[in-house]
């Protein structure tokens, strides 16, 4: 297997970073050898590129679920542990089970779905990583790995779409 | 035969039949860069005035919240004004107060975000923090009125000395649950949309104690198309999920008083009107606030501008109508009914001694908006928007404290009839006033209180468009 370097492309807009996107698709890159870092969330169609996947809903479903069954056992395992009649009401009552469960099905969803998003992106993560602070000021930036050997290639076609710089990346701390 | 479309009057065009689109923020971007700059220098450019107040905020604290509550927990609840029948009093007061402005933040983000109100943007987060530290005054002043706070643990459900545990079927615990769930979940909220600006503040910092600070809570954040899916996601599902929340924790605050069979308290329709009440005192804070920021913090006249006023002001007009609508419910049926208890507490609420601030809580909360609200220049006048949100607070303020303390006076043992006066819950209420405004000023300081990246988003969705003999925005569908 071939040794590759890991390039950064900086765009100054999305027209010509999409069609640096284009144009590493036609020279062979898969949509799993580049990564496109921004400063503000787009759209997957406007770069031609597949819809990224996300686990967050699942996870926060899951958590609903388990807030549900929370909710279930405060309202009935607690009376079920120290049985308190109030008022002539049933000692399992129905509409206040209704108000606990609610809101630990909604803490639940809640809950899961924020640590959803930090196993799903993989945070808090400090260790070195490929980027550069001009992303959040504005510039779109085109990771990608190729072979060493056709660097050059991939150097030239990408100013061609309209790249700003196109250079070698290391791991920097952020 | 064919009709013509006449103009009713010959008439010069009105000055706001021709604004210039170019005037909204979503159409005046500027290089991101220089707005970063800008958020970040508003952050750490502090007057010397502002450390002074900071300071003598700090002082007020310190005193009320620390020594006078101190001799409240030491002394018992016998150095406040409660006394039979009024057992419920300022405490209180302020705790239904405080988590009604916690709702400001909520409302703003989460349903204007999920109605795609584009004029949202700039002031989301100003709004979100409201909430949170809205809700820590609240459950400050729940702990103020429990009075034991160090037996507070005895609602957990864990196993205690007394072997009891919470009883499900009481009022307060479903607020110990609610209350507890709106906490996380609006921090949570709070946090999300922040990880990009906390990400790009560590960009711009260089050193000192602020660059380990953004760089942990940034938590590596880049902006890669995974991670912005994943934060889009978590925040769309809290867009949706923290409404219904929201509306849940001020109708069980009503039914506080609402399942006791108090006259004036047992009503059907208190939770509605509490919500309603909640969002009105809430919006009106919100005004306020963005008035002080606007004000005081460097560049914010650019992000902060008359449209987003004007929003916040339509929304008020608006909560104010429905505000009226729910009181007047409220009102009448009691009213009509007959019911002997009812009818004293009405005519001593409004003829008693305390009368004056039932009047005034109806002209402040009713009158004054309406008045003033339906004028679009007025609405768009910060200062203006601002007083009109102080004296609605005033108003919603007094309306808390005429259906609590006022209300517990009358009941169905009238040799027990004693008016309330509080005492050191006075210098309480200024303390946590004064914690809420000192924990906006400091975090002022090392949060930016505007989303960049949203309001970047958004510059960058809008386009002019010439249509006919005028331009007009447009937004495109980038979400």
């Amino acid at each position: 297997m071939s040794e590759t370097i890991t390039l950064l492309a900086m765009f100054k807009d999305f027209e010509p970073a999409s069609e640096g996107i284009e144009k590493l698709q036609e020279m062979g890159l898969t949509d799993d050898d580049m990564n496109v870092i921004s400063g503000i969330p787009i759209k997957n169609t406007i770069l031609g590129r597949p819809p990224a996947i996300t686990y967050v809903s699942r996870i926060g479903f899951m958590g609903a679920l388990m807030g549900v069954a929370l909710g279930i056992f405060l309202i009935y395992g607690i009376p079920y542990l120290y049985p308190l009649l109030v008022g002539g009401q049933a000692i399992f009552p129905v509409p206040q089970g209704l108000i606990i469960t609610f809101e630990m099905t909604m803490l639940g969803l809640m809950g899961f779905s924020f640590i959803g998003m930090f196993v799903d992106s993989g945070f808090p993560s400090y260790t070195p990583k490929e980027y550069t602070p001009e992303i959040s000021d504005g510039k779109v930036a085109l990771l990608f790995s190729c072979p060493t050997g056709e660097q050059e290639k991939f150097v030239d076609a990408l100013k061609n779409s309209g790249a700003e710089s196109v250079a070698p990346v290391e791991a920097r701390q952020l | 035969m064919a009709s013509y479309a006449k103009p009713l009057a010959r008439r010069k065009p009105h000055a706001q039949e021709h604004e210039d689109p170019r005037e909204l923020l979503m159409h005046d971007p500027l290089p991101r860069g220089q707005m970063n700059a800008m958020v970040m220098e508003s952050m750490h450019e502090t007057t010397p005035i502002f450390w002074v107040v900071a300071a003598i905020l700090a002082v007020i604290v310190v005193y009320t919240l620390g020594y006078d509550w101190y001799v409240v927990i030491m002394q018992g609840q016998g150095v406040t004004g409660e006394l039979r029948p009024d057992y419920w009093g300022v405490f209180l007061v302020n705790t239904v107060f405080w988590i009604g402005i916690s709702h400001a933040g909520t409302f703003i983000s989460a349903i204007l975000r999920v109605l795609k109100i584009e004029s949202r943007r700039p002031f989301t987060r100003a709004a979100e923090l409201m909430t949170t530290f809205g809700l820590v005054q609240a459950g400050l002043s729940i702990f103020m009125h429990l009075g034991r706070v160090w037996l507070v643990y005895w609602m957990f459900p864990i196993p205690n000395e007394r072997t009891i545990w919470p009883d499900f079927h009481s009022p307060l615990m479903w607020d110990l649950m609610a209350i507890t769930t709106y906490l996380l979940c609006s921090t949570m909220y709070l946090f999300l949309p922040l990880i990009p600006d906390l990400a790009m503040s560590r960009d711009r910092t260089e050193s000192g104690w602020l660059k380990p600070f953004y760089k942990i809570l940034a938590l590596g954040f880049r902006g890669t198309e995974g991670e912005w899916k994943n934060l889009t996601t978590a925040m769309n599902i809290f867009a949706f999920a923290i409404i219904p929340v929201m509306f849940s924790v001020h109708t069980i605050v009503s039914w506080d008083f609402a399942m006791a069979t108090r006259p004036g308290w047992s009503s059907t329709v208190f939770g509605p009107y509490f919500v309603i009440g909640a969002l009105h005192s809430g919006m009106a804070a919100v005004a306020i606030v963005l008035f002080l920021l606007r004000s005081t913090m460097k560049h914010y006249k650019y992000f902060l501008r008359p449209e987003a006023f004007n929003t916040i002001g339509m929304l008020m007009l608006l909560v104010s109508m429905a505000w009226a609508y729910f009181y007047f419910n409220d009102y009448i049926v009691p009213w009509y009914g007959g019911n002997k208890w009812d009818k004293i507490l009405q005519e001593y609420t409004e003829k008693g001694p305390l009368g004056y601030l039932w009047f005034t809580m109806l002209f402040v909360n009713i009158v004054v908006p309406w008045a003033t609200l339906w004028n679009k220049k007025w609405r768009e006048t910060p200062w203006l928007l601002a007083i009109v949100g102080f004296l609605i607070n005033i108003g919603m303020y007094l309306e808390r404290y005429i259906i609590i303390p006022v209300g517990v006076t009358i009941n169905r043992m009238p040799f027990t009839w004693r008016q309330y006066y509080p005492r050191i819950e006075i210098p309480l209420t200024i303390g946590t006033f004064s914690l809420f405004l000192l924990l906006y000023m400091l975090a002022s300081r090392v949060i930016p209180l505007i989303p960049v990246w949203e309001v970047q988003e958004g510059q960058e969705a809008h386009m002019i468009r010439k249509m006919g003999k005028a331009e007009v925005s447009t937004l495109s569908d980038m979400e």
